[in-house]
């Protein structure tokens, strides 16, 4: 036991965290066959911080991610989006905190098929009905670098280009919060280099908040921060983390 | 591998259901109609025996029809002194004589009591031992001013024993005592029939047959067999009398009946083949799409070393099971479907008498082979293609179905489509044998090559159709245009269904409103009467005192009335109208183009020129006409006369009419309005004379052809109601491939949930997507039809149905009922959408 494993508190010297869950529990099942994927964990993400959640499979990562991203309700405790408490909320109130609120990228299927690169990027907005901000999704699309395939449909990019495509989505509609599952899970090397080298850049550069579950030290090694889940509790946090230090972090969990 | 396949039904028991329920909608309309009317004709059967209880000969007047007679046909009456005659002859143990004739009640509200094509009848009372006739209360009629009235039309008009109640037969009504109720048989009446017993004289009386008698009805006495006696009486009784027995009389009833039921058994199961049809498409469809999404399951079973012919006796199988559970169900429904029909039947007119159900093992059999080939059938095409998945398939993704080239399908598309037509045209125009199965192969044709050929139009029409939707539910709307075109193949098959049912509706359009043109421009064409008095009886129910009367009126100008009947031409079935020879011009427009109009007074026949030429027949030739009352008559063709679509082909004056057929009644009188009278005058001028018939209407020009329009909507709603169940089965498919595609859109319905879109948005995409399928299949259904309807009504041509007249209001009405039939059907698999549960779809496989 060593001060990294002390739990994660709010930190001073922020502001109001861009998402915060408090004490939560999640268990799956009833009885004898109930699994608790998340066990008491209390954590804050900073805005503009870039944060990765990792642990081994079956640690609660993902499901952290989901209830945190409003996708998953918790059996006990309190999730807060901003000023929002996500537990309050119904589902249409959860839908529109998503869509207005929240970016995403999932490992795989992120992209509508029936649509183009570029009506995929601005979906969210079209879907509420909004015009995009117009400079802001040019910017996007400049910075993953996919001005010319914005009128290719997704089965007609690579897969790299099809997760830069659900980066610069979840990021069009300015959310407050971006969660990413496992974004280059799919992906070769350069691919994951180019979709991760984006999400730092969108921290570095817009102040973006980015939340990162991922299994992957070297994915890992490009947040600011990492926070360790096991057994459904966090177990360590790590700030500055190089794929080296993450690496021996992820060994040390069988012991 | 069998146990694979009865896995795989249970595991997916909705999608079964679902697929299973095209065929048992189509197999409960097989199995209804059988059912129908088989319940019809055993009713029947079980009436003439009830009839003919007790009777074991008859001894009627014989018919110049001879063999070819049946029991309307209408046979001269025999003396009463005939009754001594057979009397006498040993053996006969009890007679009686029977007089009947037309006799309608009229209520309190003097209106005549009518019938939904049941005959309103009237005979005398018999000896309970050769008369199915029960009393339930009261007593037999006796003498002059009494009658009996079945127990139905007691019940509906509350005549109780005591009561006053009028009658009328060949003149104004009269006035009578009901003395009893009866039943007939075990049953309350007869088939709808109304029924009012007399005594034997009252009988004679009102049925103008004094001294005579329709028939003696005869039992025979304990130990001589029927046809014994028969032969006995035969060779008592004068020439042109005629003896049979009872089971003789029963069967040409019987045959009348199997006759006409056989008609409209054939007509329903029409439709049935029709709801059939459009199930094959679903099969298909379903069966296409279930395939494509098994892909990697049946890849795996290749892989494991199940060889082509095995997989695709897998899919058989399955399709063999489905059809057959829904065969099961379809028969079961098709008790309820029989229900279903009759009182169909009956809200437009046509009441027939049924009791229980009748299910013969031909119903059971038939349901069952015609529901398991049609699904089997269906599943062919599919079950190749996933013969035809290798099994390196496992290893990639699940996919959506693929099949030939469009380029191949369309080729075959047009080929099948041109060859449908061409069979339908021709069978329309080329005339000859067996045209009518060739005009239905031909539509089936088109509608299976417009259904190959439609992939090719469904993504310029869906996205044609679509175009308001992005408008109308922004993101939304536009999914819903791309997911209807994403797959165009899909789309277009799934519309197919819709395709049939909305063409024939549009056909059956077409044809009603061109035959209501020609009808409006037949009345303008032949009629010259300002005023039309009829009834709404089948059968001609006018007093012939009618026309005389109106005939005084000093408002009213020409009046004739006009009598039809059935006769022989070299034992060819015919129809003569007759008519008053001085009047008959000034009513109807008849144009007499050859010989003189003065013939119908001598007694002579005028016939349509182009049926004379038919018939190489000349003015002044010799026209052998056989009457069933007075046999074989020769009448000299005086005339002939341009073609008159009210007149058929044969006409003679109602003397002549009246020689050869018994007991004339009117079937309409033609009034026109006297010089320097007001139609007004005129027509009050009638109201006061037809005051005295209840059972009359009086129509004007304009009146009249509202009603012939009225009649044609009838039929149209008729059709268009019994093409429904095409329709229902259309849109189950519509379900059907609307809940396989969320089911394989899964994890992208997530993918929308997850960035924000409401449970709404949602519905509202996969209505956009439904809409847009349901309207395609409707205006392709529209185009055809049209094309179908002008066939047919070019066809008609000579039936005076001249203009093809394309009912566009209505059509376009039938595309917005199909945009809402396309939300209906949306809403079921629009709420499984809206309900995944957002997590589990994203991280769906």
């Amino acid at each position: 036991m060593t001060t990294a494993m002390r739990p994660s508190v709010p930190d001073p010297t922020r502001s109001t965290p861009a998402a915060r869950g408090i004490d939560l529990v999640k268990v799956y099942g009833q009885g004898d066959a109930s699994v608790r994927a998340l066990d008491g964990v209390s954590v804050d993400f900073a805005p503009g911080q870039f944060s990765a959640i990792m642990g081994p499979s079956g640690s609660g990562k993902s499901t952290l991610m989901h209830c945190m991203a409003g996708l998953d309700s918790i059996t006990s405790g309190r999730v807060f989006v901003g000023d929002t408490e996500l537990s309050a909320l119904g589902d249409k109130e959860l839908t529109r905190l998503r869509r207005d609120r929240i970016g995403f990228i999932f490992q795989a299927y992120n992209l509508v098929p029936t649509l183009t690169a570029g009506e995929n990027i601005t979906l969210p907005m079209d879907i509420a009905g909004r015009k995009p901000d117009q400079e802001w999704v040019e910017r996007l699309i400049d910075t993953v670098g996919l001005r010319d395939r914005l009128s290719h449909r997704p089965s007609e990019l690579s897969g790299g280009q099809q997760q830069r495509v659900a980066a610069a989505r979840a990021l069009a509609s300015r959310p407050s919060i971006v969660f990413a599952d496992e974004p280059t899970g799919n992906l070769d090397s350069r691919a994951s280099a180019e979709v991760l080298g984006f999400l730092q850049q969108s921290v570095a550069e817009f102040g973006q908040t980015v939340v990162m579950v991922t299994h992957d030290p070297v994915s890992a090694s490009y947040a600011e921060r990492v926070v360790f889940l096991g057994d459904g509790r966090i177990v360590d946090e790590m700030t500055a983390p190089t794929a080296d230090r993450v690496l021996d972090r992820m060994k040390s969990f069988g012991d | 591998m069998g146990r694979a396949i009865v896995k795989g039904l249970l595991a997916h028991k909705l999608r079964l259901s679902l697929t299973a329920m095209a065929v048992v909608l189509g197999v409960s309309f097989v199995a209804g109609t059988f059912v129908l009317t088989d319940t019809i004709s055993k009713t029947f059967d079980n009436l003439f025996t009830e009839i003919s209880a007790g009777v074991d000969v008859s001894v009627r007047a014989a018919s110049g029809f001879g063999e070819d007679s049946g029991p309307e046909t209408a046979r001269d009456t025999v003396p009463a002194t005939l009754l001594d005659t057979v009397r006498r002859v040993p053996g006969v143990e009890v007679v009686a004589p029977t007089v009947g004739g037309y006799a309608q009640f009229v209520d309190e509200r003097n209106k005549a009591v009518t019938t939904t094509g049941a005959p309103t009848l009237g005979f005398n009372w018999t000896e309970p031992e050769l008369s199915p006739l029960r009393l339930r209360s009261g007593r037999e009629p006796r003498g002059d001013g009494e009658v009996v009235v079945d127990a139905v039309t007691a019940r509906d008009h509350d005549f109780a024993v005591g009561d006053r109640v009028k009658l009328l037969f060949r003149g104004p009504p009269e006035e009578f005592t009901v003395v009893g109720i009866t039943g007939f048989g075990e049953a309350d009446n007869l088939a709808g029939a109304t029924l009012a017993i007399f005594d034997l004289e009252t009988a004679q009386r009102v049925f103008n047959k004094p001294g005579r008698f329709d028939s003696i009805e005869v039992k025979a006495a304990e130990g001589v067999p029927a046809l014994e006696l028969r032969d006995r009486l035969q060779s008592a009784v004068p020439e042109g009398t005629e003896v049979v027995t009872s089971q003789q009389v029963a069967d040409e009833s019987a045959d009348a009946v199997q006759q006409a039921l056989g008609f409209f058994s054939t007509a329903l199961l029409v439709f049935a083949g029709i709801s059939l049809f459009v199930g094959g498409f679903i099969i298909l469809n379903t069966f296409s799409i279930l395939v494509a999404q098994r892909t990697r399951e049946l890849a795996l079973l290749r892989a494991l070393g199940a060889s082509r012919g095995q997989v695709m006796v897998s899919v058989i199988a399955e399709a063999f099971l489905v059809g057959l559970f829904a065969s099961l169900v379809g028969l079961g429904l098709g008790v309820l479907v029989a229900i279903g029909l009759q009182e169909l039947l009956k809200a437009f007119g046509i009441d027939l008498p049924a009791a229980g159900a009748v299910v013969k093992p031909r119903t059971i059999v038939a349901s069952l082979v015609v529901g398991v080939v049609v699904t089997v059938l269906s599943s062919i095409a599919p079950a190749r293609r996933a013969s035809r998945i290798p099994p390196m398939a496992a290893l990639r993704g699940g996919g959506v179905e693929q099949g030939g080239p469009l380029r191949r399908r369309s080729v075959a598309g047009a080929v099948v489509t041109a060859l449908g037509g061409a069979a339908l045209l021709y069978g329309l125009f080329a005339g000859g044998g067996g045209t009518l199965s060739l005009v239905g192969l031909g539509a089936a044709l088109v509608f299976v090559g417009v259904a190959l050929l439609s992939p090719l139009a469904a993504r310029p029409m869906a996205l044609a159709i679509g175009a308001p939707l992005p408008r109308m539910a922004g993101v939304s709307g536009k999914l819903g245009r791309e997911n209807a075109i994403r797959n165009p193949r899909r789309t277009a098959s799934t519309a197919a269904a819709l395709t049939v049912g909305l063409a024939l509706v549009a056909c059956v359009s077409v044809l009603a409103a061109s035959i209501k043109d020609a009808s409006a421009s037949i009345v303008d064409e032949y009629l010259a009467a300002d005023f039309i008095v009829s009834t709404q009886q089948f059968v001609p129910t006018i007093s012939p005192e009618l026309a005389p009367r109106l005939a005084a009126q000093p408002e009213i100008g020409a009046v004739s009335a006009l009598q039809t009947g059935e006769w022989r031409y070299q034992g060819e079935r015919r129809t003569v109208y007759a008519g008053d020879p001085a009047t008959v011009g000034e009513v109807l427009k008849v144009d007499v183009t050859g010989g003189d109009f003065g013939g119908l007074a001598r007694g002579e026949v005028l016939v349509d020129e182009d049926e004379l030429e038919e018939q190489d027949l000349a003015i002044g030739d010799v026209l052998p006409m056989t009457f069933a009352r007075t046999g074989d008559r020769e009448l000299r063709i005086a005339g002939t006369f341009a073609q008159n679509q009210l007149l058929g082909n044969y006409l003679v004056s109602t003397a002549t009419f009246d020689a050869n057929f018994t007991d004339r009644l009117d079937f309409v009188v033609l009034a026109t309005v006297a010089e320097g009278a007001s139609p007004a005058a005129a027509r009050a001028a009638i109201e006061r004379v037809t005051a005295d018939f209840p059972n009359v209407e009086l129509r004007d020009q304009a009146e009249f052809k509202e009603e012939q329009e009225n009649q044609v909507d009838q039929i149209l709603g008729l059709v268009t109601a019994l093409l429904m169940l095409s329709i229902i089965i259309a849109l189950v498919g519509i379900v059907n491939t609307l809940a396989l595609s969320i089911f394989e859109r899964t994890r992208e319905i997530g993918l929308l949930r997850a960035v924000g879109m409401s449970r709404r948005q949602v519905r509202s995409m996969i209505r956009g997507e439904s809409v847009i399928i349901a309207v395609l299949g409707a205006v392709l259904g529209l185009a055809v039809g049209v094309f179908f309807g002008w066939a047919l009504v070019t066809d008609l041509d000579s039936q005076g149905i001249e203009n093809v007249v394309v009912p566009g209001g209505q059509l376009v009405f039938y595309v917005l009922l199909a945009g809402i039939a396309g939300v209906v059907a949306a809403v079921f698999p629009a709420r499984r959408a809206a309900r995944l549960d957002v997590l589990a779809a994203i991280s769906y496989e």
